[in-house]
């Protein structure tokens, strides 16, 4: 029996219980704003090459604070999309993996950019 | 092992396969960049409480580990039992359960297939349907009592990386083995896990020798128990109890690992003992009253049954006894080896 089949066996419909005061419901909503801004952000700072720690830290200083359990998922995924590039390297007698932005990735960005000042200029404008 | 080790070799054991060495190793100089960070900010080596708190501010390692999962399964019914990071480990549990229940079943078909008994497609089918209904009942339960631990504590959990030995390849480029190893504080979610399954494993006993279908199939109709299995019952179900009271007691005491470990040697004793009792049995089945009188067809399905049941037996006793000399192995060189661990500071700056 393949894990698809008892998965679909076993798997009802998931539902989600909303948050029931407005606090938890103003950080669902925050952590979503800030999930659609993170991409934008690590793409922004990947126009210089880092390696996860110090592109952590760049962010953290910038006020874009990520946890690593974030971070390293979010880079593997822009990398099979091809936004990224990365590789091994030897620095300070270590080995550190460098990423940096793909030539498709620059394209993207400079896309994102440009729809990032759209909303940004649309919501100035309704404020 | 030190702490960093320990908490990769958690996080690894819940990655997807193809990429754990991968994300280990970047996960590993994450680490030790920080550590080194904090190391140059205070001037001087990181305390072990130190470190113990960054690795907390990471989070729980399943759930660290559970970002790396692109799939989003979990199991609901209406509201959600198992989620996304218990998902994977709560199919690999059920897969093997269920294909070891019917490996069982199947041996059990076969056997009476060889003897000449007459196997109907329905038996086959009304058999593997209610075990694959109390399988799924009991691990679904099991997992989801589980989650909701997980869920509503978050944060308790602590570095123990015991779980199978992991080749690593981490920052340094070279090999670095991560055997298996007594940590310094036993989970609190593996003690419940044992104290749910033994009693679990209770109940059934309880039920088998009052059902015999539950183990024997329909081949309960014409096949019994043989009695020595009466003999070791009491033995077994003491057993059982005497690891719900080890795994009550670490549940306090999680710190008392030398206690588990001798009180796992002499439980590992009293299991081989009744391997050997169930051996010098000669017969595990024999044909039900009823049968008896019927046909010699039972008498040869039951003749066939004990000699597969004695290969079976036979196996588990070998493999039982080379478990107990590696344990006790274990337990003589732990002292020692617990001595020469390194200190994650020493390591990280620069091995």
């Amino acid at each position: 029996m393949t894990t698809y089949t008892v998965y679909h066996t076993v798997c009802g419909i998931h539902c989600m219980t909303p948050g029931t005061n407005d606090h938890d419901m103003f950080e669902n909503l925050r952590l979503e704003l800030r999930r659609g801004s993170l991409v934008l952000a690590v793409l922004t700072a990947l126009r210089k090459e880092h390696y996860g720690y110090t592109l952590r830290k760049t962010l953290g200083e910038q006020g874009m604070a990520i946890d690593e359990g974030t971070l390293y998922p979010l880079l593997r995924r822009l990398e099979s999309q091809g936004l990224l590039l990365s590789e091994w390297r030897e620095e300070e007698k270590r080995n550190k993996r460098f990423y940096r932005l793909s030539a498709g990735g620059k394209v993207i960005l400079k896309q994102l950019l440009a729809e990032w000042q759209s909303i940004n200029s649309s919501l100035n404008g309704m404020l | 092992m030190d702490l960093v080790d320990r908490y990769l070799k958690t996080v690894a054991k819940a990655l997807p396969e193809a990429q754990r060495e991968d994300i280990i190793r970047e996960l590993s100089e994450d680490i030790r960049s920080e550590m080194e960070d904090k190391q140059s900010e205070q001037g001087r080596a990181l305390t072990e409480a130190e470190q113990q708190a960054l690795l907390k501010q990471r989070g729980n390692p399943l759930l660290l580990a559970a970002h790396y999962h692109q799939d989003d399964r979990r199991v609901a019914f209406g509201r959600q039992l198992i989620g996304p990071v218990l998902f994977p480990f709560y199919i690999k549990v059920l897969s093997f359960n269920l294909g070891l229940t019917f490996v069982v079943i199947g041996t059990i078909f076969l056997a009476l297939s060889l003897s000449g008994q007459r196997v109907g497609f329905n038996d086959i089918f009304s058999t593997c349907l209610l075990q694959l209904f109390i399988q799924l009942g009991v691990v679904t339960l099991i997992f989801s009592l589980i989650e909701r631990h997980l869920t509503k504590h978050p944060d308790r959990w602590n570095l123990s990386g015991k779980c199978g030995s992991v080749q690593l390849d981490i920052g340094t480029g070279k090999n670095v083995s991560l055997p298996i190893e007594r940590s310094h504080q036993i989970s609190r979610f593996e003690s419940v896990s044992i104290m749910i399954a033994s009693a679990v494993a209770l109940v059934w006993m309880t039920e088998v020798r009052s059902y015999q279908f539950l183990i024997l199939g329909p081949a309960a109709a014409f096949l019994k128990l043989a009695p020595i299995w009466y003999q070791v019952y009491f033995p077994i179900v003491l057993l059982t109890v005497m690891e719900i009271v080890r795994a009550v007691i670490n549940l306090v005491r999680p710190d008392w690992t030398l206690f588990r470990a001798v009180y796992g040697v002499f439980v590992h004793c009293g299991g081989l003992a009744i391997v050997y009792a169930l051996i010098r049995a000669n017969s595990w089945v024999t044909a039900t009253d009823s049968a008896a009188g019927g046909a010699s067809g039972y008498a040869h399905a039951a003749q066939t049954v004990n000699q597969w049941t004695y290969y079976g037996l036979l196996v588990t006793a070998i493999f039982s006894a080379v478990m107990l000399i590696v344990r006790v192995t274990r337990l003589i060189r732990q002292p020692r080896r617990g001595a020469a661990s390194p200190r994650v500071a020493e390591q990280a700056n620069g091995n």
